[in-house]
């Protein structure tokens, strides 16, 4: 069965941030066997240089579609830093509320339309449509709450329009937050539909577990299961790192098989993404969060990868009841106009937040005219492709005796479970005319 | 209430000409305040940037859309050319690895699956020169801003008329 065996699943219908699977296996010697990822690197920390501080976030948030918030409050947070601006409470809170949208809205869409075809056996989301009819339109009902959540906190669904460094453009007015509120109380028995819709066909994923380095925020004072705050820790007992000092972390070095950079920190790989935050926070999770992740037997330790898709039905469910509550705070405390007003000056600075897939970092120097000089910035799915190698190294000769078919397939979910963010700059069509 | 006529413009600005669809809704946008688009109280004008699958949500209970994008048509670069979903085929090979792979044409599908997708759709495929990191389109298509408006409209005011 596994003799002879050769897998190419060439991504090459982008100009950027192509994913390749190469298995090699001849005679039952595995010969070749590399997740490959030749992206065209750092070109957005290109962009940004010569540009004003007030312009970053504006070109940053177009890096992905899927975690545009992310990058403008990583990058808002990094030209805080380097302006020596700080926000109020009621800007911190109302961008946690926007971020955790962005949470609820990537991991609907990717457990919903990427991860649940695979549990199902399905090729994509299409077919599903009218397999498991209620379960997508719960699924798609839960994107579209996101999403509104989203257009309300951050002017729109993707590339944000409300943040400014020191502050916000927009706030949502008291009786449009308690509306998101009502929506957001009445998603729950949705959500919890959807997990158990997911583990009635949970047993599908694979039983592989490789022991691994977790990377995540924490935040300590007071504990909370972070996606914005805190500092960087290693399930492996280390950290916190603070966040200006995250290329000590990250480690980027290049990889022959690669022109993204890789990353390493105790080991040869880390992980990062909603199973790494999990692992390091679990326990701060709302009482729903927990409930999801019990329903799995999903516990702190966990190094299953496929079990990352868990973990992030588990953030969903942790996000709306935190939110829920986080809406009764600020609307408690009444909602303020407040004004921003910010002198550029030169500095460095660094923002660090969660994106749904990981752990991401931002820096940028400006000058004294706020014009940025130098950029740094390291996204998630970067940090994870040395892990993903490395899964791959022992998830090959575990399953080749599933064939071609079931070792590519297994391959791929593999690779899945990570949401890798594998470039969305380009997206353009590619047609041909039939009438 | 949503309005009846979408008109959605896809791409990324970082990227030339990838981004001429968001490049044409801006102007679109300041046309309409300016009352220069018929019946523009009735259009939403969207830009759609990357976001994908989010483009599912916005479709929902639109009578039309009208969607903007870069498209590898096979024709001569700068070329604009209006089609319908159901005369193209999409030869973008998909590997499925990642949330972050879109067709539109595959929203589409799916749009109409749940009963929610505008009964007329309609899309405006211009045919890049470059696609490469910068934030500005080619010379090539910057010159035909003006000729691809225009053709814009003329599809805009087509739905105005049968509207009213």
């Amino acid at each position: 069965m596994s003799a002879n065996i050769q897998i190419n699943v060439h991504h090459v219908t982008r100009l950027e941030g192509h994913g390749n699977i190469v298995v090699n296996i001849r005679n039952g010697t595995i010969e070749k066997c590399q997740w490959q990822v030749p992206e065209a690197p750092r070109f957005f920390e290109a962009m940004v240089r010569g540009r004003r501080w007030d312009d970053i976030q504006t070109i940053v948030s177009r890096i992905c579609g899927i975690c545009s918030i992310t990058h403008s409050l990583a990058s808002t947070k990094a030209v805080e830093d380097a302006l020596g601006l700080q926000v109020t409470e009621q800007t911190d809170m109302l961008r946690i509320l926007m971020h955790y949208s962005e949470q609820l809205q990537s991991h609907t869409l990717h457990v919903g339309y990427l991860v649940a075809p695979d549990l199902f056996g399905e090729k994509s989301v299409v077919p599903l449509v009218a397999k498991a009819p209620d379960a997508v339109k719960k699924i798609i009902k839960a994107h579209r709450i996101a999403n509104q959540w989203s257009d309300l906190l951050a002017g729109r669904t993707t590339h944000p329009v409300t943040l400014t460094p020191g502050g916000m453009t927009k706030i949502p007015t008291a009786q449009e937050l308690k509306d998101l509120q009502k929506t957001l109380k009445e998603i729950v028995p949705d959500l919890v539909a959807i997990c158990e819709v997911v583990h009635s066909v949970a047993d599908r994923m694979p039983a592989f577990e490789r022991p691994t380095e977790y990377i995540s925020l924490r935040q300590d004072n007071p504990p909370t299961y972070t996606f914005y705050h805190g500092g960087i820790v290693s399930s492996d007992g280390y950290g916190p790192v603070h966040i200006r000092d995250w290329e000590s972390v990250a480690n980027e070095y290049v990889s022959p098989q690669s022109t993204a950079k890789w990353c390493r920190w105790h080991r040869d790989s880390y992980a990062v993404g909603a199973l790494a935050r999990f692992n390091n926070n679990g326990h701060l999770l709302s009482p729903l969060g927990k409930k999801v992740a019990d329903m799995f037997g999903l516990k702190k330790g966990c190094c299953n990868p496929f079990m990352n898709n868990v973990a992030q039905l588990a953030e969903a469910a942790h996000v709306v009841e935190v939110s829920i509550e986080l809406i009764d705070k600020l609307l408690t405390k009444g909602l303020k106009d407040e004004k921003v007003k910010v002198t550029p000056r030169a500095g460095r600075g660094s923002g660090c937040v969660e994106a749904p897939r990981g752990i991401l970092f931002h820096t940028y120097e400006f000058n004294k005219k706020g014009e940025c000089i130098a950029a740094n910035i390291c996204i998630p799915t970067n940090q994870n492709h040395a892990n993903i190698q490395k899964d791959f190294e022992k998830f090959v000769p575990e399953y080749m005796h599933l064939g071609e078919d079931g070792l590519r397939h297994g391959m791929e979910m593999l690779v899945r479970s990570y949401d890798p963010c594998i470039s969305c700059s380009t997206h353009m069509l590619n047609v041909t005319f039939v009438k | 209430m949503a309005k009846e006529t979408i008109v959605i413009g896809l791409g990324n600005p970082l990227m030339a000409d990838e981004g001429i669809g968001v490049v044409l809704i801006e102007r679109l946008e300041i046309l309409a305040r300016e009352g220069k688009i018929p019946n523009a109280d009735r259009i939403r004008f969207y830009d759609g940037g990357t976001g994908g699958m989010n483009l599912l949500h916005v479709l929902a209970g639109r009578r039309k859309a009208v969607l903007i994008d870069c498209a590898r048509m096979g024709t001569e670069p700068g070329t604009i050319r209006r089609f319908t979903p159901d005369q193209v085929q999409t030869i973008k090979q998909l590997a499925h690895l990642s949330l972050h792979e879109v067709d539109i044409l595959k929203v589409l599908d799916i749009s109409r699956q749940l009963g929610e997708c505008p009964e007329e759709v309609v899309f405006f495929g211009i045919e890049p020169l470059e696609i490469r990191q910068r934030m500005s389109l080619s010379p090539l298509l910057h010159a035909q801003i003006p000729h691809y408006l225009q053709t814009l409209l003329k599809e805009l005011s087509l739905s105005s008329n049968l509207d009213s």
